[in-house]
């Protein structure tokens, strides 16, 4: 077992943290599959507007991989196939029906899934529709069937800001967890690293093949990339797979159970709501029936994820697949007058340049105020200190927008995702976008091959 | 407050439509300085830190009211006004023309570039027009200002790509411009009086100038330590209080917009060569060979250079490694040009422009580090 301290980091002291109590909501009426949340993806739909469908029922494929299966979380009819720009699909929503009817799937006994071989249990998850929730470093995608990583990581550590608890999200749900783990050892020669803060239930402690790790430190030491930074570091042309704990849980219990499952417990987080909890829903669900109403999207901002690395949707938006938690927080209503000297009692901010640095820590409503303008860059030598892995990171950006591919691929870029660099956005004073540098950096290196 | 908000809206949009555009910049910098922009956030992350580049920049400004303060007072003492408050009104209005001068000058420059390049004026301007007044001597013909600051921000800074981008650290690009240009006025005997025909000698020339024991030379010229530490003595308005600096220093460091990194290593760097050269130099050595280590830290710019121009985060070295070897150079730089070369009894802003070129070179050796060390980890 590894013990790894960071002392890098960044915990931003927002408030609207979700208590450890499950309230129930109302049953979504409407549910969505979005392309969107999968990087890279390119769908082929097979089913169109007014189709029926049924839980497990396949809406789209990859188109480059047609193994890839995405599923309808529920039954009903598919309502409505909504393209942005260029006519890239950006959601399929399916009304959900009064039947919940199912596609029959394999079933497994649990002696069962010990026994798979590489081949069978990649075919188990992709019929069941697990597939994509495996995904590959470098360069963040869905796994690519039949890969073979050098080791797949699990990151039990919940970091980022407000983030869903992992052992509230997963009370209880040990046995699909370890079933789900002996499935994973199958894909893979190498070990599959599961990391733990202490925060964490103790029975993660007990699940078997895995190699244990734990991680203390702010954000983002829960981050993929900054634990395969200090377990197992990547080097140039490697390949790792990691999925999220409870994606674990839910091929457990989907390969046992024999038809789609798509419940998850989800965080309603964030300053804006007036009560943070977590309540029972399921993949792609329509948020509206679990925000408040009256609550305009208009004067607050509506986030499917966490509020760094979270995607802004609207009150009628879904939650992505891959998230657990929902934010809101205020949208910027008003200029301040002379902001920028007023000595900032309630400012919110790393640096020690106002006030409230200096008062005890309290979680602070933050609104999506930018709080600036754009600037030119001035490296200011900070955002190493909240990125814990030796990283240069203005060097590392440098490189991107000259787009020297070979520097960019020397001062590791193949390493770190965009989410690594949401805190050096955070605390930049020119306001840079380091995220969306990196992203564009990926897609050059992906280009470059 | 609203209407004066929509006043400076209005302005601004009837600015960018008349043929007077290229003003346009300066209205916005007004209107930013009196409400923030107001921007929301774009994409995630969603929520950002208070901090911006007015905040960054207003920090280094407050740091320097100190010495602002001191420079006010000392430059009235030294041309031999009685009583405190006209001493600091005197000096008050020696300095105040520079500033304006400086400012007038270089935002109108950032004003036009800003224009051509179609962005905000940047904040970092607001520093320099500080700095640069307080390096130079209370008696500095005004048009030498005005040359000077034209000739740093289109050289220094705008034929690199404007800020972010400049080698060289501008208020010192400017000051060095009027040292080789003008050197009557900005060195010698006679500039730092702010009285016609007066002459008197800084202690950085008191030593260069002596003949025997460098302390004795400073006492005879009425400089003891405590004196050049409270720093009521001729020089650069700015630079002579290290009391005053140091005030600055403690605000930069708690508030984190300089890099204790830098400051410590150019002290760690000046203080030791100071004290090998006291070393060698041996029991009968003369002039500045003869100057206690603690000294150099009290006289000439090293200090207020130390504290306010090393650590400007564009032209010093980038890296955490990389900062220790440019404040090493520097003080290493400043106290052998001291020492050793009596052209140049004042080695800071040599030594800092110096360490300012070799930043990228610096920062290059420890880019190669980090690549070297992930090949063999990675």
């Amino acid at each position: 077992m590894g013990q790894f301290k960071l002392k890098r980091g960044y915990d931003i002291p927002l408030a609207g943290k979700a208590e450890r109590r499950l309230e129930s909501a109302h049953r979504p009426l409407r549910v969505a599959v979005l392309p969107i949340d999968f990087r890279g993806l390119r769908p082929a739909l097979k089913i169109e507007e007014g189709s029926q469908v049924q839980r497990g029922s396949v809406l789209f494929v990859d188109k480059r991989r047609p193994e890839i299966k995405f599923l309808s979380p529920k039954a009903g009819t598919v309502s409505k196939i909504v393209r942005g720009e260029r006519r890239i699909i950006q959601r399929i929503i399916v009304d959900v029906g009064p039947e919940d009817s199912a596609v029959e799937m394999p079933r497994y006994a649990e002696g069962e899934l010990k026994t798979l071989t590489r081949e069978q249990a990649t075919s188990a998850l992709l019929d069941a529709g697990l597939w994509p929730a495996l995904r590959q470093r470098p360069y963040t995608r869905i796994a690519q069937p039949g890969g073979s990583p050098k080791a797949i990581f699990i990151s039990a550590v919940d970091s980022a800001p407000l983030q869903a608890e992992t052992d509230f999200i997963l009370e209880s749900r040990q046995q699909d967890f370890q079933l789900g783990v002996n499935v994973l050892s199958k894909l893979c020669d190498g070990p599959i690293h599961l990391s733990v803060s202490s925060k964490t239930s103790e029975w993660f402690t007990g699940i078997e093949g895995v190699d244990m790790h734990s991680f203390h430190g702010r954000h983002p030491s829960g981050n993929i990339s900054v634990q395969v930074h200090h377990v197992d570091r990547m080097k140039s042309g490697e390949l790792i797979w990691y999925i999220s704990p409870r994606h674990v849980a839910q091929i457990g219990k989907i390969l046992t159970q024999g038809s789609y499952a798509a419940e998850k417990i989800v965080a309603l987080t964030g300053p804006s709501l007036s009560d943070n909890y977590y309540v029972k829903s399921i993949e792609g669900a329509d948020i509206s029936c679990f925000i408040p109403q009256g609550l305009s999207d208009v004067t607050h901002r509506f986030i499917s994820g966490n509020v760094l690395t979270g995607r802004k949707t609207d009150a009628a938006g879904f939650l992505s697949y891959y998230d657990e938690m929902v934010t809101v927080v205020p949208e910027v209503q008003e200029k301040r007058f002379f902001g920028w000297v007023q000595p900032g009692f309630k400012a919110a901010s790393w640096w020690p340049a106002f006030v409230s640095w200096f008062l005890p820590r309290k979680p602070r409503v933050i609104n999506t105020d930018l709080n600036g303008e754009d600037r030119a860059f001035v490296a200011t030598g900070n955002y190493e200190r909240v990125l814990p892995m030796d990283i240069l990171p203005s060097h590392l950006c440098k490189a991107i927008l000259v787009e020297d591919v070979e520097l960019m691929e020397q001062l590791g870029i193949y390493e770190v995702a965009p989410e690594d660099f949401s805190l050096c956005t955070y605390i930049c004073p020119s306001k840079i976008e380091f995220e969306s540098i990196i992203e564009s950096g990926t897609i050059l290196m992906e280009k470059e091959g | 407050m609203k209407f004066l908000d929509r006043f400076l809206t209005n302005v601004g949009e009837s600015i960018k439509k008349s043929p007077v555009k290229v003003v346009y910049p300066m209205v916005e910098a007004i209107h930013t300085m009196f409400f923030t922009p107001g921007h929301a956030t774009r994409q995630g992350p969603h929520i950002r830190d208070a901090i911006d580049m007015k905040r960054f920049m207003g920090i280094v400004i407050f740091a320097l009211i100190p010495v602002i303060l001191v420079a006010c007072y000392n430059t009235g003492l030294q041309a031999q006004v009685d009583g405190f408050w006209p001493a600091f009104l005197f000096g008050f209005l020696k300095l105040l023309p520079v500033i304006i001068v400086t400012y007038a000058v270089g935002l109108g420059w950032e004003m036009i570039f800003a224009h051509i390049r179609g962005h905000a004026i940047n904040e970092g301007f607001l520093v320099t027009g500080i700095l640069l007044p307080l390096t130079l001597p209370a008696t500095i013909p005004l048009w030498q200002v005005a040359v000077a600051v034209t000739f740093a921000v289109i050289i220094g800074k705008e034929v690199f790509g404007g800020t972010g981008m400049n080698l060289l650290n501008p208020a010192l690009t400017a000051r060095a411009f009027l040292f080789f240009t003008y050197p009557g006025d900005i060195s010698g005997d006679r500039v730092w009086v702010a009285i016609d025909g007066f002459t008197g000698a800084t202690p950085l020339s008191a030593v260069a100038a002596a003949e025997d024991n460098a302390v004795s030379a400073l006492e005879s010229a009425g400089f003891g330590w405590n004196d050049m530490f409270l720093g009521l003595i001729p020089g650069s308005m700015g630079e002579t209080s290290t009391l005053a600096i140091l005030i600055g220093a403690v605000i930069l460091l708690i508030t984190g917009i300089a890099s204790w990194r830098i400051m410590a290593a150019t002290l760690l760097g000046g203080y030791g060569m100071a004290l090998i050269i006291s070393f060698f130099a041996g029991e009968n050595a003369t002039g500045m060979m003869s100057l206690p280590a603690h000294y150099h830290l009290v006289m000439g710019g090293f200090m207020f250079g130390l504290v306010f121009m090393t650590t400007d985060p564009v032209s010093a070295a980038g890296t955490n490694t990389g900062k220790w070897v440019y404040g090493v150079l520097i003080g290493v730089m400043a106290i052998l040009i001291r020492t050793f070369n009596p052209a140049y009894p004042e080695g800071m802003m040599l030594a800092i422009l110096f360490g300012n070129v070799f930043s990228p070179l610096i920062d290059h050796f420890v880019i190669q580090a980090n690549i070297k060390r992930r090949l063999r980890h990675g």
